[in-house]
């Protein structure tokens, strides 16, 4: 499944992964956001890995912030901006 | 345009401050391979990190076409593979954050500056684009071309869009590389990149390359000579002192790129 979301004024992200019993699977998460350190990349990527995809987004938000280390900056994007790429690519749109 | 962040005096006083206080080394500009171009900023970025390299400017020269995609970028999502590989054209992944861009030999005006975190110590991301880029906008402005800052890193004028700059901060130091388009060839950057209609949803236009303002179109000069005026405004506000790569950071480039950007792990790192 395939989402994007660009954020007024900021960056595209975008979103792809597979449903497998219900949960997120095989998550990539690219785009032309800024991230520092870079290999920051695989918290956001590993936040959602497992998760079941029926909870809410307030849930979803929670747990890419959560896994982000409190220095890390990410710029252009957010874990709001992700989320609504990921309930795009659940909804199937083409964008 | 309500976006349009010009820099107060006060802070133009601060940055001139800033600038003046180190060396600025310009090294040369040969033509490169693309992937051992993206690689060299990290080869200077390293041995600014050793100590061994200082603060500096360097142009990039192309050796032949690329695409280069930004560190966290999609090579599927953003690239034409197929119609790239027809067109020779190489895919190159770089270090730092932000869009794809096409480039070609004589298409564009690239150029890495380098230094310090501490030359940028209390501005925010957003500034410190700003302040890594004011002398061009300055050399630009002596040229006609009336260039501003949209943040966090686009280069935009009344003729269009003329650049963007990414930025890595690692171990220390600032690596802050621009790219201005010089002149394209029509079309050419809709069929290499693809470019969905989710990104282009905040800009008001409906194709990518009508929002480009190349600079040989907006100044009638050449390619040399804006790179040069661009120097020279530099060298004569803060110093630059010329200086070539040592033997060591050649070997450390070919290293590099056999190791890693040459690498489909690294190309293809987000596939």
């Amino acid at each position: 499944m395939h989402g994007e979301y660009k954020t007024p004024g900021g960056k595209l992200v975008v979103v792809d992964f597979d449903v497998v019993d219900g949960r997120f699977k095989n998550i990539v998460i690219s785009g032309d956001f800024f991230l520092y350190p870079e290999e920051e990349l695989s918290a956001l990527t590993n936040a959602l890995e497992g998760v079941d995809i029926e909870l809410d987004d307030e849930s979803f938000t929670e747990r890419i912030r959560m896994d982000l280390h409190p220095e890390t900056e990410l710029m252009g994007t957010s874990p709001e901006g992700i989320v609504i790429a990921v309930r795009r690519a659940l909804a199937g749109g083409e964008v | 345009m309500s976006d349009r962040t010009d820099p107060t005096p006060v802070q133009l006083a601060d940055w001139e401050t800033r600038f003046t206080s180190v060396t600025w080394t310009l090294l040369p500009n040969p033509p490169l391979a693309p992937r051992a171009q993206n690689a060299m900023d990290e080869v200077l970025l390293e041995e600014m990190a050793a100590g061994r390299r200082g603060p500096h400017i360097r142009f990039w020269n192309w050796q032949s076409k690329a695409v280069i995609i930004g560190r966290f970028q999609s090579v599927r999502n953003e690239v034409n593979e197929e119609a790239a590989t027809a067109a020779g054209i190489t895919i190159s992944r770089r270090m730092t954050g932000g869009g794809a861009m096409l480039v070609e030999p004589e298409g564009s005006i690239t150029y890495t500056i380098a230094a310090p975190e501490s030359l940028v110590a209390g501005m925010s991301f957003a500034e410190s684009y700003q302040f890594f880029d004011s002398w061009v906008l300055g050399a630009l402005r002596e040229l006609g071309v009336d260039a501003w800052y949209v943040p966090l890193n686009d280069i935009t004028s009344t003729g269009g869009k003329v650049g963007g700059a990414a930025q890595a901060r690692k171990h220390g130091i600032a690596l802050h590389h621009t790219t201005c388009a010089y002149s394209m060839a029509p079309g050419i950057l809709t069929s290499i990149l693809r470019i969905g209609k989710e990104k282009l949803s905040d800009k008001g236009v409906t194709s990518a390359d009508k929002r480009v303002g190349p600079l040989r179109q907006q100044t009638d000069l050449d390619r040399d000579v804006i790179i040069n005026h661009m120097i020279e405004y530099f060298r004569s506000r803060y110093g630059l002192q010329s200086d070539n790569f040592r033997a060591e950071e050649m070997n450390r480039l070919d290293q590099l790129v056999a190791e890693k950007y040459n690498t489909p792990a690294w190309v293809y790192a987000l596939p």
